[in-house]
């Protein structure tokens, strides 16, 4: 009887050294840019030498990360949602529980899952008074970039970019695949917002409100919006 | 054994006292079990992501008739969706938003949304909670921010106590808020008309009844389907697009151009109350949009294939039609109690319906 107390002990102990696997802590900072420029709020930035730009709003969403190790194994730490807001420098660095070990890359999707656009009201990052959500076309705005530009024709001289659409042929998510030299607690991605402007002539194309052709250029030219930082 | 009876009084006590301690937090709402009237198919709304509760109900009743929920305090969602009018806009083919603006589509009367999908005319709303989102934002209805209203709540004892009521914290939250709002609404079931009276055998039509439900069987029923009287598609049905207002309908939301002045075929459950009538109001009548069927349809390339001819009608279809419309009221539904402003009860004053009679 005794002996089989201990055997159980022992098992139990066994188990709990097992599942308890050292968890770190993985801190990724979003660096927003404009080209080589930091990206802040109410700033000039010249675009292409013949536009000047001032950014009131950067916003995007990211989720669904995944890790890749240095053996190759794909670790997928449990799914969150995040609001990166360069009005709010808390949203700029994101934590996460991973096992411990030695990581090379990074996938993520920005925007929000279809699954997530399709269940009611969600809460956190997802609830809907971000101003991240079009309450009359159901659905998220993946990525939010608004400000005025010296070549806009339209009121203000603004142009509101407001990328969003989860439908099979209007999706604006994207998976973003990245490598990087070994990390382990933290990794810096570069998100430059000169890039949403590739092809896009401002003076004719001032806003996008809604799902459609122009949102999947802006989403096209967001997924190469992403880079590893090179001081890491 | 002087000693083991204080012993047993001071057990008791401190037993009561932690129960009454825990008491305090005990949360456990009152269940409410959703009746799926007989015959009718099962609701599409997930429950159990949202169980009904009596005082998720209340609360949900409340919120509906807060004016707070506005950015002036003056407008409600029973403002523009009033129970006399089976929760339409009585007698309005707009509704009035904040600053003296009007809205742009025709606010459709509210029951039945358990089986409902989509929302709006050309269902852009996928879910039932994300509903009131659109009305308390937009600028020219109640022209309110999310965050502006959960604090206005937040700072309200009597809400953090309803909240905690319903979904056992103070903490608001546009979750918590939309879910309260869903729990009313779904309680909206309008089943108790004349027609679903003589369906059960406990009533009977008189002739032009009987006449009227034939013909719209043979020339409605395609597309407002029994028991809930929509099949809940989109179509065209020859109203030419307003050229002030531009509403393209569902092509908005799909982007495909075949979807172009399509919107959703409504109920018919209540339609004498629920006038005016098409997604910008523009038929004040029962007989305009039956005129409107048959004489002045715009045939286009979306135009329902069903509809491609118009609707070829008689004056005597017409009568025994509306005949049988009428069986479709159900005044239980108009006066329940349950469903009006609390504390204010119902306004016995039915108003007079200046266009069909």
């Amino acid at each position: 009887m005794k002996r089989t107390a201990i055997l159980i002990f022992l098992f139990i102990c066994q188990s709990l050294v097992v599942s308890a696997q050292k968890k770190q802590a993985l801190t990724i900072r979003f660096n927003n840019r404009f080209g080589n420029e930091q990206l802040l709020p109410e700033q000039t930035y010249s675009l292409n030498n013949t536009d000047t730009l001032v950014v009131n709003r950067f916003k995007y969403y990211i989720s669904n990360i995944q890790l890749t190790n240095t053996e190759g194994k794909t670790i997928i730490p449990e799914n969150q949602y995040f609001l990166v807001d360069i009005a709010d420098e808390k949203s700029l660095s994101i934590q996460l529980n991973i096992p411990e070990g030695n990581y090379t890359g990074i996938r993520f999707l920005l925007g929000v899952d279809s699954i997530r656009n399709v269940s009611g009201v969600q809460t956190g990052a997802l609830d809907p008074l971000h101003g991240m959500f079009w309450t009359w076309n159901s659905g998220y705005i993946m990525a939010k970039l608004e400000g005025t530009a010296s070549s806009s024709a339209i009121a203000g001289k603004q142009f509101t970019y407001h990328i969003g659409g989860f439908r099979k042929h209007h999706n604006t998510t994207r998976l973003i695949q990245l490598q990087s030299s070994v990390f382990t607690d933290s990794l810096t991605i570069v998100a430059d917002a000169a890039k949403w402007f590739s092809g896009i002539n401002i003076s004719k194309e001032p806003v996008c409100h809604s799902p459609g052709a122009l949102a999947l250029r802006f989403a096209d030219n967001y997924s190469k919006m992403f880079s590893i930082s090179a001081a890491q | 054994m002087r000693y083991q009876k204080t012993i047993a009084i001071l057990l008791i006590f401190g037993i009561v006292c932690t129960g009454w301690m825990h008491l305090g937090n005990y949360f456990k709402p009152t269940p409410v079990r959703f009746q799926i009237p007989k015959g009718w198919p099962q609701p599409v709304y997930n429950f159990k992501e949202n169980p009904l509760t009596k005082e998720g109900i209340e609360l949900g009743r409340q919120l509906f008739y807060d004016t707070r929920l506005s950015k002036d305090g003056s407008i409600s969602c029973g403002t523009c969706h009033q129970q006399f009018g089976a929760f339409n806009t009585y007698d309005h083919n707009l509704s009035h938003g904040f600053n003296n603006s009007l809205t742009t589509r025709n606010a459709p009367g509210l029951f039945n949304l358990a089986w409902q999908k989509e929302f709006m005319w050309d269902g852009g709303i996928n879910h039932l909670d994300l509903q009131p989102l659109a009305p308390i934002t937009a600028e020219n209805e109640m022209a309110e921010s999310l965050s502006n209203v959960i604090k206005k709540l937040q700072a309200e004892k009597e809400y953090r106590k309803l909240f905690k009521a319903a979904f056992g914290t103070e903490t608001i939250n546009t979750q918590s808020l939309t879910k309260a709002i869903s729990q009313f609404l779904l309680t909206l079931v309008s089943s108790n008309s004349k027609y679903d009276r003589v369906k059960m055998g406990l009533d009977t039509f008189i002739l032009p009844e009987k006449l009227g439900y034939e013909i719209f069987q043979r020339k409605c029923v395609s597309c407002h389907t029994e028991p809930l009287f929509t099949d809940y598609s989109y179509r065209n049905i020859g109203i030419p697009v307003d050229p002030f207002l531009k509403d393209l309908g569902r092509m908005k939301i799909t982007n495909e151009s075949s979807d172009s002045l399509k919107f959703r075929v409504p109920s018919l459950r209540n339609v004498m109350r629920t006038f005016p009538y098409g997604h910008d109001g523009r038929f004040f009548s029962v007989l305009s949009i039956m005129e409107h069927y048959r004489k002045n349809m715009v045939v286009s390339p979306t135009t329902d294939s069903l509809l491609k001819n118009r609707l070829p009608l008689s004056n005597f279809e017409i009568g025994q039609l509306t005949a049988f419309l009428y069986t479709l009221t159900d005044s239980s539904f108009l006066n329940n109690p349950n469903f009006a402003a609390p504390g204010k009860g119902i306004s016995t004053t039915a108003p007079v319906d200046i266009h069909n009679n």
